[in-house]
């Protein structure tokens, strides 16, 4: 998962930087206004933290202009001053969620997933899928029940398939949501990647590959 | 530099006022020189028509009588005269004045039985009249008679009228003016009075405007004064939210410096420190901003807030599939600032949100006598009644705040006591809490 973080107190930005990928995101961080624009355009993101007293140009004004670029990716508001004028502005500019300064890093991890798996489609933290289940809160995956041992690429392999479900996920698509951006790009590594999540979830087989495209993630029916 | 009030109206009644003084006297003196002019032409007609009464006819000729009725005409330099002549301009007779003072009098072609009259103004300035008639039976048939008088005593009249009526005009304008200078003074002077108590408001020197104001500027006096008194409210949150912010951050800044001092500090310790001071800082500030019912502020639609906040609830909550129902009555206006209502709802509506299992209602209604009043409901596992009393109470005391909880409502609180208002825990229909929240309208 992609995140851009848009926020100005280099402290903070640092920390949300290195809670996120601690977490297991790929995670670009912007220092104002323009800078976010200039990323949030650039780049497909799976979500934004985006703070609304930016210098340049202002945080609701940066959301109102990526959401009429048609970019759709969740975002959450921070504010400073916690008035539900802010909160209010923050989402009608297109923002989708908001938390009032200060907050706990754990709440906002919380609300960056659910913000996450509700833009695809998912109420539960828990993915679940036929046999297999993904938690998304504990970082645990369970087939017919019992817990399997995944590394951190596999599971972000799984996590990603599972929240772009029936849609041809491209090997490329993968590197750029999954990896920090001086990762070295092989296809390889992906494909070794997936060939070995298939094993560790085998029996259930909901991973196809399309030739010289990428992968596949099928619900049932 | 504008134009003070008091000489905008001074300059604009002056120059009406001069206007009309110089119509007046213009008016005044053509109307009082026709009237001269018409006595003169009415003595010229008096003399012509005695004169013509005067005149015997002896074998063909006219007779004058020199022994006339009015003894001017035999005064030399009378400045009254007559003549008869023919109409080939013969004398036939001169009364004694005009051979005396030799006067002639202008000849006019006239038609016969009509008057004729005139002014000449070289050498002596004369009215003059003529009226010529059709003598039958005499030799020369056309017979003119006329008379002239001098001007001298009609123009002195005039000049007289002149100097009496320029020295009237003016003496009622400098009356004018002064009294319209007095009841300017006076009619200002409200505004003058007004004027000096807010400098002395802004100097600090007085805290109320006292003077007793006339009903045009009393509604004025009336709204800066309760502007002031606002302004003083705010002025007095402000600084009371800052020093108790001052204040209860000092104690737990105390406690994380000592903690700090042992070789392993309490990492529990400090982070209940440090939500005590989130608390308080949140707490203070949305205090410190609320501005509390407005002087002169706009009427705010209580349903648009509603409706704003729900929808930007729902996408924030969108996960939870909560179902929301709205029951707005027509036009629930509260006077007030935006913001506080806003901050009121928001954390009121944000709560339900927050506790219910799948649906929140929110019911608005406006009444002539118990003011506005909103309901917010929802199907969560309400509020026992023991503890609903706490719970609005919660908050009043900075200390109870714990943990962060509750520093939402008991922000809600602080602001509805401000606008007078009133907040209610009650049972929902639904099975939740339901939120009475009034305010005074």
């Amino acid at each position: 998962m992609r995140v851009l973080v848009v926020e100005d107190d280099q402290n903070l930005r640092e920390q949300l930087a290195g809670h996120l990928k601690s977490d297991g995101y790929a995670v670009d961080t912007a220092e104002d206004g323009e800078e976010g624009l200039y990323y949030g355009r650039e780049y497909e993101y799976d979500a934004a933290v985006v703070d609304l007293g930016l210098p340049k140009v202002d945080g609701i004004e940066v959301i109102k202009q990526l959401r009429q670029e048609q970019h759709s990716f969740p975002i959450l508001v921070l504010t400073a001053r916690g008035h539900w004028q802010d909160k209010v502005e923050g989402l009608e500019a297109g923002a989708d969620d908001y938390l009032a300064k200060p907050f706990q890093m754990e709440e906002l991890m919380a609300r960056m997933n659910a913000l996450i798996r509700r833009t695809a489609g998912y109420a539960s933290p828990v993915l679940s899928q036929g046999d297999l289940q993904l938690d998304t809160a504990k970082k645990e995956v369970r087939v017919a029940g019992s817990s399997i041992e995944l590394t951190a690429y596999e599971y972000k392999v799984l996590e990603y398939l599972m929240l772009n479900p029936d849609r041809v996920v491209s090997k490329s698509e993968l590197t750029d949501h999954l990896y920090e951006q001086d990762f070295d790009r092989d296809s390889n590594v992906i494909e070794v990647f997936v060939g070995r999540l298939r094993k560790k979830i085998n029996p259930v087989d909901f991973i196809r590959t399309v030739r010289g495209q990428g992968y596949r993630f099928v619900t049932e029916g | 530099m504008k134009h003070s009030i008091q000489n905008r109206l001074l300059y604009t009644t002056t120059a009406v006022l001069v206007l009309f003084l110089a119509l007046t006297a213009w008016v005044l003196d053509r109307t009082f020189t026709a009237a001269v002019e018409d006595a003169a032409r009415e003595q010229l007609t008096q003399v012509i028509y005695s004169l013509m009464g005067s005149v015997d006819e002896v074998e063909g000729r006219l007779v004058f009588n020199d022994d006339l009725f009015e003894p001017r005409l035999s005064q030399p330099e009378s400045g009254l005269y007559a003549q008869v002549s023919t109409e080939l301009g013969d004398l036939l007779w001169q009364s004694g004045s005009a051979v005396t003072t030799a006067v002639e009098i202008p000849q006019t072609n006239a038609e016969p039985g009509s008057f004729v009259f005139g002014e000449t103004h070289d050498g002596r300035a004369q009215f003059h009249l003529s009226y010529m008639v059709i003598w039958e039976g005499v030799d020369t048939e056309q017979v003119t008679f006329a008379a002239a008088t001098d001007q001298a005593p009609y123009d002195a009249s005039i000049n007289q009228f002149r100097r009496n009526l320029g020295l009237g005009l003016g003496a009622a304008t400098l009356v004018f003016i002064l009294a319209q200078l007095l009841a300017l003074r006076w009619g200002l002077l409200p505004l003058r009075t007004m004027a000096e108590e807010v400098r002395e408001l802004e100097a600090g020197e007085r805290s109320a405007l006292t003077a007793t104001y006339p009903k045009e500027l009393g509604g004025l006096a009336g709204n800066l004064d309760r502007f002031v008194a606002h302004e003083e409210r705010s002025r007095t949150r402000y600084r009371n939210a800052l020093e108790d912010l001052a204040h209860s951050l000092k104690t737990p800044l105390a406690v994380m410096r000592n903690a700090l001092l042992d070789a392993q500090p309490d990492k529990t310790l400090v982070e209940e420190q440090l939500t005590r001071m989130q608390a308080t800082v949140t707490h203070q500030l949305s205090k410190a901003s609320a501005q509390g019912p407005v002087v002169v502020g706009k009427l705010v639609d209580i349903n648009e807030l509603v409706q704003r906040l729900t929808r930007a609830l729902e996408t924030a909550y969108l996960e939870r599939g909560i179902v929301l129902e709205l029951r707005l009555a027509d036009k629930v206006h509260a006077l007030g600032d935006e913001r506080d209502f806003l901050e009121v709802l928001g954390n009121l509506l944000e709560n339900a949100y927050k506790y219910t299992h799948s649906r929140v209602a929110v019911t608005t209604s406006m009444n002539a006598q118990t003011g506005i009043r909103v309901c917010i409901e929802d199907d969560g596992p309400g509020i026992p009644e023991a503890m609903r009393e706490d719970v609005l109470n919660r908050g009043k005391r900075l200390d109870e705040i714990q943990n962060g909880q509750g520093i939402g409502l008991a922000v809600v609180t602080e602001l509805v006591a401000l606008y007078q208002g009133q907040l209610g825990i009650d049972e929902s229909k639904f099975g939740g809490a339901a939120i009475n929240l009034q305010l005074p309208r």
